[in-house]
């Protein structure tokens, strides 16, 4: 693929376009063919419509958008599994696909045997397997199971053979479809270690991801797709915001909200908006918010304090705060405002109720700022000074 | 093409073992079938209904001789057809030369043949002793897989994309069986005695009856089988790999859609 000038590491697409037939699942038979059942009135879906692409090598470029935009079939267009109806897709040098292990693959055999039959389909001799053997189970920690026949497996161990796999393979474009969702945190860490090593190295990397933070953390550049078009291309955090915006269009924060057991509860309803009174679920940190929270038509005589709390995506508590509640609010909107909000990167919970229970649950996100790391924003600055003359007060 | 001779041989070895793993008599099973074929058909032909006048393990053997080639041949079309939607998550999922899969199947019947064929060379060199023919075993065998590969790479890549392909593949060889020169020897049968067009396109009509003759001259007579025999083999192996090979390039850019 060298010889038309593109480097190693490379992709060019241009003006993509594929279309898929809307009942693609469905077996053709020699009866449709001959007696002309050409699927009539089912229109074509288009994956990719008019996709250009220019990634240079060593770039880490997140695709995300919704289900069905295109962000698969760009993967499969790249990897040369799937041809294009019109435009061109071309990829510099050696591309790898991470493979999910164990659909296609005999489930009676070992992961050893496994290992090799990967490692043969993405073209290596067995010597070349032998070599990266060790390397590979050590990566997969799956020392005890490497001789046990992989239907035994957890999907989990799949994804982790899959990827040690994958990992131990020279590539330079990496393309990698969601599999990362699976298995433990600190084996996704290690992946993502392991993917970072291989972007200094001078890989690159396109990845497909529903989860913000795996994009967050890996790529350079994200490219948001939509109904088979490119919509954004750009630094990541601006686009995981248009992201954001896209997937807020079609899901109103309303119907994130959910409810917990079947009390009719304190709390009724909850909105988070932004400073301009408009609902978001997407905020950068420093913007002002205001959780807004319709009570109960009917609140007992003597109700509880109402309960506000956040909490990170692994359910650790960030911050609580109570308000008491007299019996006549019943049918009144409670409006907790917070004029600069002092969260880092990362989805949140926000959860309210009448203490101690929990009424309605809502998610929100806050976009990545370069430079912090944490949950908590101090807001400090850094100065330098040649002679300590005290802190300015 | 050439890096992927080893993914050849990997698919080629999980094929043969899987097809019986956990199975009591394993690769045996191999063998059983067309011994137990041979064993009916024998006692069928051979016995009761007497088609022929030379004696019994003769016939046995000019049966089992027959018979293994159409085995070889019909088998690997069958599980040619399928093999490409079997495989389909790997089809599906990396950029491989994916006519490995349909070739790693018939190779695996190549196996079994050459199993088979051993067998039966063997029983005809301790019976019959040995002749000049059998310098050309060797290469008929490979114009035999030829043939089969051909063919099966143009089932499996229809099958992708029409399901009915091996139903009617399926449907298609029982009769085809009994038409081949498997149990009968088309000049020596009696309902062909005036009819000599009929003896023709027994023999020549139908592509399998060359190379069952062929392989039967050698091995069971020992005998180079005629000019005309051997050229049609040579045409036929090399007609069927190019059409396959043409038919299955063309065709297997959409693989991964239509799987």
């Amino acid at each position: 693929m060298n010889a038309d000038g593109l480097a190693a590491g490379a992709i060019r697409l241009e003006h993509a376009s594929r279309s898929f037939n809307a009942q693609g699942d469905r077996v053709r038979t020699l009866k449709d063919l001959l007696f002309g059942d050409r699927r009539r009135g089912l229109p074509a879906v288009q994956a990719l419509r008019d996709v250009s692409l220019q990634v240079a090598p060593g770039e880490t470029v997140g695709i995300v958008g919704r289900n069905g935009a295109g962000k698969s079939s760009t993967l499969r267009v790249l990897a040369g599994i799937v041809p294009l109806h019109s435009g061109s897709a071309r990829c510099g040098g050696r591309v790898v696909s991470l493979l999910e292990l164990g659909a296609g693959f005999g489930r009676e055999f070992s992961g050893r045997e496994n290992v090799y039959l990967t490692g043969a389909l993405h073209g290596l001799t067995k010597d070349q397997i032998d070599e990266r053997l060790a390397d590979i189970i050590s990566f997969s920690e799956l020392e005890q199971f490497i001789d046990a026949p992989i239907r035994t497996y957890s999907s989990g161990m799949l994804v982790r053979l899959g990827f040690a796999i994958t990992a131990q393979l020279e590539a330079d474009v990496l393309l990698i479809d969601e599999v990362l969702a699976v298995g433990d945190e600190s084996f996704q860490r290690k992946c993502l270690r392991r993917i970072s090593e291989r972007i200094a190295d001078g890989t690159t990397l396109i990845i497909v991801s529903h989860s913000p933070l795996a994009i967050e953390r890996i790529c350079g550049r994200v490219v948001v797709l939509d109904a088979g078009r490119v919509i954004f291309d750009g630094p990541t955090a601006q686009g995981l915001l248009e992201y954001h915006r896209l997937i807020g269009e079609d899901e109103p924060m309303i119907a994130r909200v959910q409810p917990t057991g079947n009390r009719p509860g304190i709390v009724q309803e909850i909105e988070i908006h932004d400073g301009e009174g408009r609902r978001r679920q997407l905020f950068r940190s420093g913007e002002s918010l205001a959780v807004l929270m319709r009570l109960s038509e009917r609140l007992p005589s003597d109700p509880p304090n109402v309960v506000l709390a956040i909490r990170d995506e692994t359910g650790r508590p960030v911050f609580a705060t109570q308000a008491p509640l007299d019996g006549d609010q019943g049918g009144a909107w409670m409006m907790f405002e917070v004029p600069r909000l002092a969260l880092l990167g990362g989805d949140y919970d926000l959860v309210v109720g009448g203490y101690p229970e929990i009424d309605r649950l809502i998610g929100f996100s806050v976009a990545q700022e370069p430079g912090a790391e944490g949950v908590v924003d101090l807001r400090g600055t850094w100065t330098v000074q040649h002679e300590l003359t005290g802190v300015a007060s | 093409m050439l890096e992927y001779r080893y993914l050849f041989g990997q698919l080629v070895r999980r094929e043969l073992r899987q097809r019986y793993k956990g199975s009591a008599l394993g690769i045996l099973w191999y063998l059983v079938n067309p011994l137990l074929l041979m064993g009916v058909y024998g006692l069928l032909f051979g016995v009761l209904l007497k088609a022929r006048g030379t004696s019994t393990h003769d016939y046995l053997l000019f049966l089992f001789v027959g018979l293994i080639v159409w085995l070889f041949f019909s088998q690997s079309l069958l599980a040619g057809a399928s093999s490409l939607l079997e495989q389909s998550a790997l089809v599906a999922r990396v950029r491989f030369p994916r006519e490995t899969v349909p070739a790693s199947v018939v190779t695996v019947q190549l196996v079994t043949f050459c199993a088979l064929l051993a067998l039966a060379l063997l029983v005809a060199v301790a019976l019959r002793g040995t002749g000049v023919g059998l310098v050309l075993l060797v290469p008929l065998v490979v114009c035999l897989y030829a043939f089969a590969l051909g063919l099966a790479l143009v089932v499996s890549i229809l099958h992708a994309y029409f399901r009915d392909v091996q139903p009617i593949l399926a449907a298609v060889l029982l009769p085809w069986f009994f038409l081949s020169p498997i149990f009968f020897q088309p000049s020596q049968v009696s309902g062909i005695a005036h009819r000599h067009w009929l003896e023709i396109l027994l023999n020549w009509g139908n592509p399998v009856a060359p190379f069952i003759r062929a392989l039967r001259s050698v091995v069971f007579d020992g005998t180079v089988p005629s000019a005309g025999v051997l050229a049609y083999v040579v045409i036929a192996a090399a007609l069927a790999l190019a059409i396959g090979l043409t038919l299955f390039r063309r065709l297997e850019d959409e693989l991964a859609v239509v799987l």
